[in-house]
């Protein structure tokens, strides 16, 4: 009799897991009308060509994410979806019919929690907003604004499309259709002074979203700003100012701060973020998404084929995925607390064991050593990182860091 | 052995001497077009680079002379910097002559007129050359005038050529040959040879370059090492062309190569005498000083399981360099390491590079320094080449400080810029000789300053001009006290610095203020200090960064942003952990950094 091969591995170095954690779906919509010198997400300028050009451009499109879930479903077979998220580029190119016709197709192959949070990023061009009522009727229940910024003269130097009375109106037409919706903004702007940076804040607040994102603006590898900083960035110390005062004001106007760019009124966290950050499950279609998937004896990470038109052929030829890897059990804790630390109350211990099948107790010199450095807490069944481990969170990340 | 010509060539770096040397292997057909790879001389990657020779090379050439005749010429190359002028000195021992290189547009320098006169010294011929001829700047007359002035030799007649255009070679053989006188020696005594150079190769083992002197050396034959007595048995002999080349025999004159099958280098003591087990000559040649190191470093590995890993490295570099000194060393600091004794600071230089060159080490270097006479209270006389060690300042009685007698050649219109430099660095004038354009300067100087930066600062202020040459002269009382940099109330033993008290104060705040560039704002603030004993007298303060958290993190993103995070780890791994502070490499080297008043 033949033994498997496995049988001599030792169980440790196997991941098991007793159930697998919650499922979101993320779609998306790969183009923009312009490229912004500080993104670094995968976005293209969305090609030249007629109306009806563009038209069939979307129709193919769409058909390739319906097929492209299509071909997905044997490694999500009988699960429930938790949230979906249309994010980009910008999905609020997408026509509304179009958006509703996806929406239909996603609900007829899949499980869809009826109480499930769905949300669209939109721009906040005047074109956009004019389709917010029409996508809230297609099932869409939030929305993320990218504003950025109400300061024309910032919006400029961050090359957006929109202005700050556009960015007014967007918010005021969004709040007519929809209880539920977040607000984007970037601090640390070229040139931004600290009343600048908490007057987006003060104007943001006026129109009564329900979250609240400020970003710290980030030269990322492989965008433009890298390649050519903008003149006049605040300095590290007027930033943090910034961060601080921010923080201060969104508390007042009662809002939790519950991840490190993240606020929110009470229960309403983006649910569909949350669930990356407590680890749990993303199936990712459209040009270039991640996924992240358990099963019982794996976790795997994919990405699709990046390229707008190559990712179109590679549906077509029935091979979606650019990427496909199980994570090493080295590098399962450390993508667990990647993600779990950035939560301000920080994670249950119970957790870490659900998500990657490894007991806590597999990273407690990690955990004594962050904790003597002042960066976390750890009590009987919480892991929460300090004010200075959330400030440091790099640092923090970096205890964890296999070697 | 009236055929025999051996001869090395002196000349400051630049001067042409590599050049030279290949265009007399080119005439004499040593090496094919093919293999004249540019300074064939010059083997070592780090040679080729900096265009210096650090070892002694040679190479026989056939010359059929204008009389007919077929003369065998030895060039034995040598070294122009300062740090090895002590291989100079045993390259000159094994020649009867030496060609004098002297670029025509330049003029005489400094090391060049030092290594003249250990020629002079050793009775070797000194024959003048002046090269760079075809040079639009080429002043042969007052060239040849400051060649008699300065060196005190006939020069006006000097073959005139340029290495570079194959001006004048074979001028210069002829004056090779009429010049220098041959070998003298006893071709049936028992053998003497002088091991001149010895280096391992990973083939053969030790290759020794010898002068045979009496006798002669074939394969087979039973040697013995007169200062050690060890007996090994010859297998290879032969010349250099640069390639090898065997031989049947190395005769009495000869420069040559010896192998045979040793394992050690020091088992083949440079300056030692071979001779035959069966047939011993009573006595031994005079050998070469032994080369005394002087100045002095602590290298570190940045990653501390390194260790052992560096030892093999420096063990292995000393098989070719029995000038490199090192021994164990701890510091709280920087962990386990090694106190390495260099020749000078080009030396050290060199090691450091090739160890992490060849080797792939990574490595933290202390800031070097020279090696002090400390009397005690009770008497004792101690020598302390780390700073960190200095006793206690109540057990002291008096510290002595190196001093160099430095010889400074320099343009007249540089001589202001550089009695001053020399004044900064404590320096006492000794003599001043004007000898044509140029200004020959005789300075006593604290070694110590020169070991810190004065070479560059000699460069900088004479735009290239000054040359320097310096020996060891004595140890001299001198009001000298620890420098101390603390981080975080923490003192820093790899850190510490003995200075003159008088620019103590200056030294320590600049110190201080160079850490706080150097050191990257970490989580909290970090207080640099400089103290004297218990007295603080400077102090920084480095102040916290505010955050260094990544701002997105979203599904698409865990792999890129991971990245991030080990590059941002792998940065900080390449800094030494001091208590929390985290101090990176070039920190531990900021004194050199730091500018004068």
């Amino acid at each position: 009799m033949s033994v498997s091969p496995l049988q001599f591995q030792r169980p440790e170095h196997l991941t098991q897991l007793s159930s697998l954690p919650p499922l979101s779906l993320y779609v998306h919509i790969p183009w923009c009308l312009r490229k912004c010198p500080y993104c670094d997400f995968n976005s293209h300028v969305l090609p030249q060509g007629s109306e009806a050009e563009k038209l069939a451009l979307e129709t193919r499109y769409i058909d390739s994410l319906i097929t492209d879930v299509e071909l997905a479903l044997p490694s999500i077979w009988g699960r429930r979806i938790s949230s979906i998220f249309f994010g980009g580029g910008t999905p609020s190119l997408l026509s509304p019919a179009a958006l509703d016709r996806l929406l239909l197709a996603l609900q007829a192959r899949l499980k869809i929690n009826p109480d499930a949070e769905i949300t669209l990023e939109a721009n906040p061009g005047t074109f956009e907003a004019e389709r917010f009522r029409a996508y809230r009727a297609s099932g869409i229940n939030r929305l993320s604004i990218g504003i950025q910024s109400f300061d024309p003269e910032k919006l400029q130097r961050l090359g957006r499309v929109h202005d700050g009375e556009q960015a007014r109106r967007a918010l005021e037409i969004a709040g007519q259709h929809f209880d539920n919706f977040n607000v984007d903004l970037m601090y640390a702007l070229p040139a931004q002074t600290l009343p600048q940076a908490v007057a987006d804040i003060e104007t943001a607040l006026s129109f009564g979203p329900t979250h609240l994102s400020a970003y710290h603006l980030t030269l990322e590898p492989n965008t433009l700003f890298a390649a050519q900083p903008p003149a006049e960035l605040p300095n590290d110390e007027l930033s943090a100012d910034m961060q601080q005062a921010i923080e201060q004001r969104l508390a007042q106007a009662g809002f939790e701060h519950y991840e490190t760019s993240a606020f929110c009124l009470p229960h309403h966290p983006s649910r569909h973020n949350l669930n990356y950050w407590t680890f749990g499950d993303y199936l990712g279609i459209g040009a270039g998404a991640h996924s992240k998937l358990s099963f019982h004896d794996k976790i795997v990470r994919q990405m699709r084929v990046k390229q707008p038109q190559a990712y179109l052929e590679a549906i077509a030829a029935g091979q979606p995925l650019q990427t496909d890897h199980v994570i090493a059990a080295d590098d399962l804790a450390f993508e667990f607390m990647m993600n779990a630390l950035r939560l301000n109350h920080g994670f249950a211990k119970s957790l870490f064991h659900e998500r990657i099948g490894l007991s806590i107790s597999a990273i407690l010199y990690e955990l004594d050593a962050a904790q003597q450095r002042g960066l976390l807490t750890h009590t009987a069944q919480d892991i929460i990182p300090t004010q200075q481990g959330r400030r440091f969170l790099n640092d923090l990340l970096a205890i964890f860091l296999p070697d | 052995m009236n055929l025999i010509r051996n001869f090395s060539i002196i000349a400051h770096i630049d001067h042409g001497k590599s050049t030279l040397a290949d265009r007399f292997i080119q005439y004499c057909g040593g090496l094919s077009e093919r293999e004249m790879n540019s300074q064939v001389l010059d083997s070592m990657d780090i040679e080729k680079e900096r265009g210096i020779t650090i070892k002694a090379q040679t190479a026989a050439l056939q010359y059929r002379a204008r009389d007919g005749q077929t003369y065998a010429l030895n060039l034995i190359d040598t070294p122009g910097h300062v740090d090895f002028s002590y291989e100079v000195s045993r390259s000159l021992s094994a020649c009867e002559g030496a060609l004098l290189v002297v670029d025509a547009s330049q003029g005489v320098e400094a090391q060049t007129v030092a290594n003249c006169y250990t020629a002079i010294e050793l009775g070797v011929e000194v024959v003048p050359v002046l090269n760079k001829i075809d040079l639009p700047a080429a002043e042969p007359e007052r060239v040849s005038q400051e060649i008699e002035d300065i060196i005190g030799i006939e020069a006006t007649d000097a073959v005139r050529a340029s290495a570079k255009s194959g001006i004048g070679i074979e001028d210069i053989l002829e004056e090779i040959v009429k010049k220098i006188p041959p070998p003298q020696g006893k071709p049936d005594a028992p053998l003497k040879a002088l091991i001149i150079d010895s280096w391992f190769d990973n083939y053969v083992g030790v290759v020794m370059l010898v002068r045979v002197v009496d006798g002669s050396l074939k394969p087979k034959d039973k040697i013995k090492f007169m200062a050690t007595g060890a007996e090994h048995l010859c297998e290879q002999v032969g010349v250099f062309t640069p390639k090898s080349l065997p031989r049947p025999a190395l005769h009495a004159g000869e420069v040559g190569f010896v192998i045979a099958g040793i394992k050690e280098l020091k088992s083949a003591k440079v300056g030692d005498t071979i001779t035959l087990a069966t047939q011993p000559a009573t006595e031994a040649l005079p050998g070469f000083k032994e080369v005394q190191s002087q100045v002095f470093a602590g290298l570190y590995p940045v990653e501390s399981h390194d260790y052992e890993a560096l030892r093999d490295a420096l063990e292995k570099l000393q098989l070719n360099d029995a000038s490199l000194r090192f021994e164990p060393e701890v510091s709280q600091a920087l962990g386990f390491g090694f106190r390495c004794g260099f020749l000078g600071l080009l030396h050290l230089e060199i090691v450091q590079e090739r160890l992490e060159r060849e080797f792939d080490m990574d490595l933290i270097t202390t800031a070097p320094t020279v090696v002090y006479e400390v009397l005690l209270k009770d008497g004792e006389l101690i020598e302390v080449e780390n700073p960190s060690r200095l006793p206690d300042p109540g057990k002291i009685e008096e510290i002595r400080e190196p001093i160099i007698t430095s010889t400074i050649l320099v343009p007249q219109d540089y001589v202001g810029a550089v009695m001053t430099l020399c004044n900064q660095k404590r320096g006492v004038q000794r003599n001043m000789q004007y000898m044509g354009r140029q200004v020959m300067l005789t300075y006593d100087m604290p070694m110590n300053e020169v070991v810190m930066d004065f070479f560059d600062k000699l460069k900088s202020t004479s735009r290239g001009y000054a040359s320097l040459d310096y020996e060891f002269k004595e140890f001299q009382t001198a009001d000298l006290v620890k420098l101390d940099i603390l981080v975080n109330s923490e003192r820093v033993d790899a850190l510490s610095l003995i200075v003159h008290r008088a620019s103590s104060q200056y030294r320590g705040r600049e110190l201080a203020a160079k850490m706080r560039e150097l050191i990257p704002r970490q989580m909290f603030d970090i207080a640099v200090q400089a103290a004297i004993g218990s007295h603080i007298i400077a102090r920084e303060t480095i102040k916290a960064l505010r955050k260094n958290v990544l701002a997105k993190c979203y599904g698409g993103d865990i792999t890129r942003k991971k990245k991030l995070l080990e590059k941002q780890k792998a940065g900080k791994k390449r800094m030494k952990q001091v208590g929390n502070v985290e101090i990176p490499q070039a920190a531990f080297l900021a004194i050199l950094q730091v500018s004068d008043k």
